[in-house]
């Protein structure tokens, strides 16, 4: 039987890291683990997902994990970006850990299991650690503790060991491990049920030869990439302040992902759908016209 | 129709002279350098219309020769040995953009050591790429393999690219007669290339070759590629059946040699086939029932036919030119597992590596060979492949050993 858990976050937050220290930590306590992230083509603030198994017995599993007995989320914004997949599978999981203010409004809006247990480590990262995204730590004690498993010294071990190969300065380290200790503290532990795995019934289709055009990886269609709503990797949330613009267009001009259009006046338009958040624009800006929102709380 | 003296090279070239080619990417290497010197100069005097380019390696010459063909326009190029290898990644690559182009390979051994002479080492590294693969005996099928290749390759039900092998020096630079058809014959053969489907136009926007993240999808193209591949046996079988009607001349997608009534069969491929059937005509006169079947077509892998030929058999004999380290004979296995469904299939299989970097094979190896399936009594499949190689072979590798200052065996 198999403890499986889904990490879910975004490039920069520390998701990949936090599976790994759940998997040291159930390693020091002896278990047969496995982890492993899964990204690519991926950029900072895009969803990024890992994945961290454990149990007693050789874990005859590989890749995703599509039915998690937990899931894990370091940055509720995902929740709204079907994309990210952070719902999957959550009908048969036992718990959600949240990293938000509260749980309640987000069980209501996306119709979450209601053992969703919400917690503010972007809060306690920031004020201990001192970078709101560094939530790898804090992740991982969250997990830890609600799989109650893995005791708080193994933990601690394994956070240790984990951020001096990112090499981290000690001090750093020290600070990580208040984090993980007070988070780890914080939390109850839930009763889960251990499983055999879990998988989708379907059914096999066969594959025959369907000629050129459907069977070449061409593209006919022009256009499509607006399908890719790249918005969703935006951090920061450039804004245009009308009333300081001077519609000189060098942001229309410059914008690398062409973001940025201009209305029947001349003034800036810009397509949040695309806009990926590099802020090139407010920092091309002549007049210090455009504004930068923070709009991914854990940054 | 004229009848001259052509080298297998000769004969390459003006199978893509014939085949009315827009486009050839080039960069040189031996044995094949006389292909694209003779295309050049009839680029240079306007005998052919189009483009030659030289390249400054094989991978970007297989990967212009693979872009060309998808801007729609017929691209021949010929590449040997350490340029096949050098471009592998490109002939994945355009393969997997079913770009319809044909390439010749003059094979050659692969480095290390360094060599010239003929194996199959290098095509056959090929195998997986998702081209289709014909490998000719003579100069005659060279010619004639080039201009059904277009045919297959831009035939609806295949699409992608077709490689014709021709051994290094045995065939590259061997002059043997061969009839040259008449350009109006070979315009009703092979009519001028049309594409049916969408390619890379000016304000026809379209992307070929994207990323696939997605498995699924990566799944299917790939598997879209194996079907077309699989397509173009029967697919050679017609284009045959009409070259046939055409200019006379017949191809399989395997060859027989006396089969009928044979109890032995020996199985190669390419030109070492000629010095193979002279076995057969020699061991026939000594009144044994003895046979040889060529393998032409390599991809698809005609399974069916080798199925049909090589059943029934008492014994039958591969002898490859190529060599897997710690596995054998390549073609050995392939036919080893196409026989595997066989209720009939042959009691002996025994593996022979011959011919390579273009060793010679003597009718004393062939006898061996032969005296060795008669009397086997070791286990009849998946025994050591046996390298033949003899006393004068030996001998040589003594007197080349003490030259490089080695002391003498057992030393």
């Amino acid at each position: 039987m198999v403890l499986r858990i889904r990490f879910h976050g975004r490039g920069g937050q520390g998701v990949k890291t936090a599976s790994r220290i759940v998997g040291t930590a159930a390693f020091l306590v002896g278990y047969q683990v496995q982890d492993s992230p899964v990204y690519g083509a991926e950029r900072r603030g895009a969803a990024v997902v890992a994945f961290t198994r454990f149990g007693e017995e050789a874990i005859l599993e590989r890749g995703v994990i599509e039915h998690p007995d937990l899931i894990v989320v370091g940055d509720e914004t995902l929740l709204a970006n079907p994309a990210a997949g952070v719902m999957v599978g959550q009908e048969t999981a036992t718990a959600i850990f949240l990293n938000a203010e509260s749980a309640q409004p987000l069980v209501e809006q996306y119709a979450l299991s209601p053992s969703t247990i919400a917690w503010d480590l972007t809060r306690r990262t920031q004020a201990i650690v001192g970078v709101a995204s560094a939530l790898s730590v804090g992740l991982a004690a969250a997990t830890a503790r609600l799989v109650g498993l893995i005791p708080e010294a193994q933990l601690l071990s394994a956070v240790r060991r984990e951020l001096m190969e990112l090499h981290l300065p000690e001090g750093a380290i020290a600070k990580n491990l208040d984090l993980a200790s007070e988070v780890f503290n914080a939390l109850p532990s839930l009763e889960f049920p251990l499983r055999d795995g879990q998988e989708t019934p379907q059914k096999i289709s066969s594959v025959l030869y369907e000629g050129l055009l459907r069977g070449s990886p061409s593209i006919l269609n022009t256009g499509n990439a607006e399908q890719r709503q790249t918005g969703a990797w935006r951090l920061e949330r450039p804004e245009v302040n009308f009333e300081q613009c001077t519609r000189c267009g060098l942001c229309f001009l410059q914008c690398p992902d062409g973001a940025i259009t201009l209305d029947q006046n001349g003034y800036p338009i810009i397509d949040y759908d695309h806009c990926k958040g590099c802020m090139l624009c407010q920092t091309l800006c002549p007049v210090q016209a455009i504004l930068s929102k923070q709009e991914v709380r854990s940054w | 129709m004229v009848r001259m003296l052509l080298t297998g090279n000769a004969a390459a070239a003006w199978g893509a002279r014939l085949a009315d080619i827009d486009y050839v990417p080039a960069f040189p290497i031996t044995p094949q350098t006389e292909i694209i010197e003779s295309l050049a100069a009839w680029f240079a005097d306007g005998t052919l219309q189009g483009k030659f380019v030289t390249l400054d390696s094989e991978h970007a010459m297989m990967t212009a020769a693979g872009a060309a063909a998808a801007t729609g326009v017929r691209t021949f190029t010929a590449t040997s040995s350490q340029g096949l290898l050098y471009a592998m990644e490109a002939l994945y690559t355009i393969a997997g953009w079913r770009a319809p182009l044909v390439l010749v390979n003059v094979s050659r051994g692969l480095s290390a050591p360094i060599t010239l002479g003929p194996d199959h080492n290098d095509v056959l590294a090929a195998r997986d790429t998702g081209f289709v693969q014909i490998h000719a005996e003579t100069c005659q099928e060279v010619l004639d393999s080039i201009l059904m290749a277009f045919h297959i390759a831009e035939d609806s039900r295949v699409w992608a690219p077709v490689l014709v092998n021709l051994d290094g020096f045995y065939l590259s630079f061997t002059r043997e007669s061969v009839d040259i058809p008449d350009e109006a014959a070979v315009r009703s053969f092979l009519p001028a290339y049309q594409p049916k489907h969408p390619v890379f136009r000016a304000s026809q926007p379209m992307a070929q070759g994207v990323a696939v993240l997605d498995s699924s999808i990566y799944s299917y193209f790939r598997y879209q590629l194996h079907r077309a591949v699989e397509n173009a046996g029967p697919v050679h079988a017609e284009v045959s059946a009409r070259f046939q009607a055409q200019f006379g001349r017949p191809y399989g997608a395997i060859e027989t040699y006396d089969t009928d009534d044979a109890e032995t069969l020996l199985v190669m491929a390419g030109s070492f086939a000629t010095k193979g059937k002279a076995a057969v005509r020699h061991w026939r006169r000594q009144g044994k029932r003895v046979g040889l079947v060529r393998l032409r077509l390599i991809r698809p892998l005609p399974v069916r036919e080798l199925t049909e030929v090589l059943s029934g058999r008492r014994a039958v004999a591969v002898l490859d030119q190529s060599l897997s380290p710690g596995l054998g004979g390549i073609l050995y296995h392939e036919i080893a597992a196409a026989l595997a469904a066989s209720p009939q299939r042959p009691q002996v299989l025994r593996s022979f590596i011959g011919g390579l970097g273009g060793k010679d094979i003597s009718q004393a190896e062939f006898d061996y060979l032969l005296e060795e399936l008669e009397t086997v009594k070791a286990t009849p499949y998946f025994g050591q492949p046996e390298l033949l190689f003899t006393e004068r072979d030996r001998a040589r590798v003594r007197q080349q050993l003490a030259l490089a200052g080695k002391s003498p065996e057992g030393g």
